[in-house]
């Protein structure tokens, strides 16, 4: 039985005059990873938001498991950590684990739920007591507390430092590895290209790129080279010949290119007779990815 | 729910200025307005001691004080910081957080309530009968629900940082108007008019009836119940709204 796990159909969800969701639609399918890559305001919370039936759309459908959201949250097939998502005060981490646990149709116990998600050290600590990083994991305890077929995490490495995101994604590998869907939002590039194994690309509300990591990166993943030619003119048309060229900038003696294929660009360089001196070759960061992307969409789409 | 009601409760119970002001406060004021009150003198109009009296006005302000300033704060700051969203991604109905709040407020309102009649018996030695006493702490009990609503529907319509004044001057209006810190009898004309349709007046006026061994009168019956219909409403209407902005 291949059933979606996810499904937007031409959903639309706006704010006055702002279109946080605009006609997106996708499915997700059983034992995905899939990270659901944006800047901040792409609409990542939203379509998240959404998709657990907290927000109702405009317009559209969302469908979890062939149900309404709020019918699989209910059948316990969801498990959730919002970056919005708050915490009881005034408990400590086990009792409020143990409440997570309690509301799970099928829940794990207490004891492997708090060790899970490394939180068993300050299990009797108080909850408004917890530093950002602390109280991200206990967010996670929450969502992991039972057998859910579904993992959705709002930016969930918001607070941590290096070494617990690291032992954070490792456990997230974990539940993955179990045949679970882990849906995660994240505006790194790094995570997504780490973790998943499908990237939804979001720009403004709408679905940009759809793909394996690698393919998003090798859509999103011009590279930026930038030297000086210190040795008489520049020809510029000369370096417009150049092959795997997006852009190319030329400001006195200074040349920044992008290009999609790096290696080969800086190799034709060389073929044409040019000494680059100060060359540069860096990836692009991820809001110029996007913008390379949605230029990429618009000129196709026009 | 259950699981949420406990947690609830355990932390109602952890919260030691809570307890006081709603279990402790309320008798010691009740030492403080009755302490030197002979047994003898009565309340205008009511055939009732000063003791008597206001041990019924205390319980009540006690109940009061347990159903309406723990839960319409917490509410308030809990769908701000998002531990309300939280829970709608959870098995929980969706009226089962209000419940909670509730059931744990009701828990507490009950030792605030008892805690006045053995102050009142032991110390200013008001006697009634066995089921006066078990009627009085019924009906104090159950009318608390009515400021219940009140406390959830504050929670749901203010925002965290105006929640604590909002409360306040609810709690402080209805506590002066209602006569729970002193007899209305005790007012200007003008005021008493105003008093006899405040929901605590009516509130206090139903365990005064059952002092007097009479049947409350149905104005107070009429004001508590519309009272509650309309809190209740409120609160609904509030969480329906809540919900949907989320």
């Amino acid at each position: 039985m291949t059933t979606t796990v996810v499904g937007f159909d031409q959903v639309t969800k706006s704010y006055g005059d702002v279109r946080a969701v605009d006609g997106l639609t996708l499915a997700l399918h059983p034992g995905e990873t899939v990270a659901l890559l944006g800047p901040n305001g792409a609409g990542k919370s939203t379509t998240l938001d959404l998709l657990l039936g907290l927000k109702r759309p405009d317009s559209g459908t969302v469908g979890l498991f062939g149900t309404e959201p709020r019918e699989a949250i209910v059948a316990g097939r969801v498990g959730a950590m919002l970056q919005s998502g708050g915490l009881m005060d005034e408990v400590t981490v086990a009792e409020l684990v143990r409440l997570a646990c309690d509301l799970h149709p099928r829940p794990y116990p207490v004891a492997d739920v708090l060790a899970r998600a490394g939180v068993t050290q300050i299990a009797d600590r108080r909850v408004d007591k917890l530093s950002g990083g602390q109280a991200q994991r206990v967010r996670f305890a929450l969502a992991t507390a039972g057998d859910s077929d579904l993992i959705v995490l709002d930016e969930p490495t918001t607070g941590m430092d290096v070494t617990t995101r690291q032992a954070f994604w490792a456990t997230m590998r974990e539940q993955a590895d179990q045949g679970r869907t882990v849906l995660f939002a994240t505006h790194y590039l790094e995570e997504a290209d780490a973790i998943a194994d499908r990237v939804l690309v979001l720009h403004r509300g709408r679905l940009l790129a759809d793909g394996t990591a690698a393919e998003i990166k090798a859509k999103a993943g011009a590279r930026r080279i930038s030297f000086d030619l210190p040795d008489g003119p520049v020809d510029e048309a000369a370096l417009r010949t150049l092959p795997f060229l997006t852009t190319i900038d030329v400001s006195g003696r200074t040349v920044r290119l992008q290009s999609s294929d790096a290696d080969a660009t800086v190799h034709s360089l060389y073929g044409l007779g040019l000494y680059p001196r100060n060359l540069e070759v860096a990836g692009l960061g991820l809001e110029q990815a996007f913008v390379a992307i949605t230029t990429a969409e618009e000129a196709r789409t026009s | 729910m259950k699981g949420l009601i406990r947690l609830e409760l355990t932390r109602a119970l952890r919260n030691r200025k809570f307890l006081f002001f709603s279990v402790l406060y309320p008798s010691i004021l009740f030492l403080l307005i009755a302490g030197s009150a002979d047994g003898t003198t009565k309340v205008d109009g009511t055939g009732l001691t000063l003791p008597t009296y206001m041990m019924v006005s205390m319980a009540s302000f006690g109940a009061l004080t347990a159903v309406l300033m723990g839960n319409s704060e917490r509410i308030a700051k809990e769908r701000e910081s998002g531990w309300v969203r939280q829970l709608r991604l959870t098995t929980l109905p969706g009226r089962g957080y209000v419940i909670a709040k509730t059931a744990s407020a009701a828990v507490v309102s009950l030792p605030s309530i008892v805690v006045i009649f053995v102050v009142a018996a032991v110390v200013k030695d008001v006697r009634l009968d066995a089921w006066q006493w078990l009627a009085l702490t019924g009906a104090i009990w159950a009318g608390s629900l009515v400021f219940a609503a009140l406390g959830v529907a504050i929670g749901y319509s203010a925002t965290g940082d105006a929640v604590r004044p909002i409360t306040m001057i609810v709690y402080f209006g209805l506590s002066l108007l209602g006569g729970l810190w002193m007899p209305t009898t005790t007012f200007p004309r003008w005021l008493q008019d105003i008093a006899a349709w405040v929901p605590t007046h009516a509130y206090a006026a139903l365990g005064q009836a059952i002092e007097q061994s009479r049947a409350p009168h149905a104005k107070d019956l009429v004001v508590l119940a519309v009272s509650f219909a309309l809190f209740t409403g409120g609160a609904a209407w509030l969480y329906r709204k809540d919900t949907l902005k989320a």
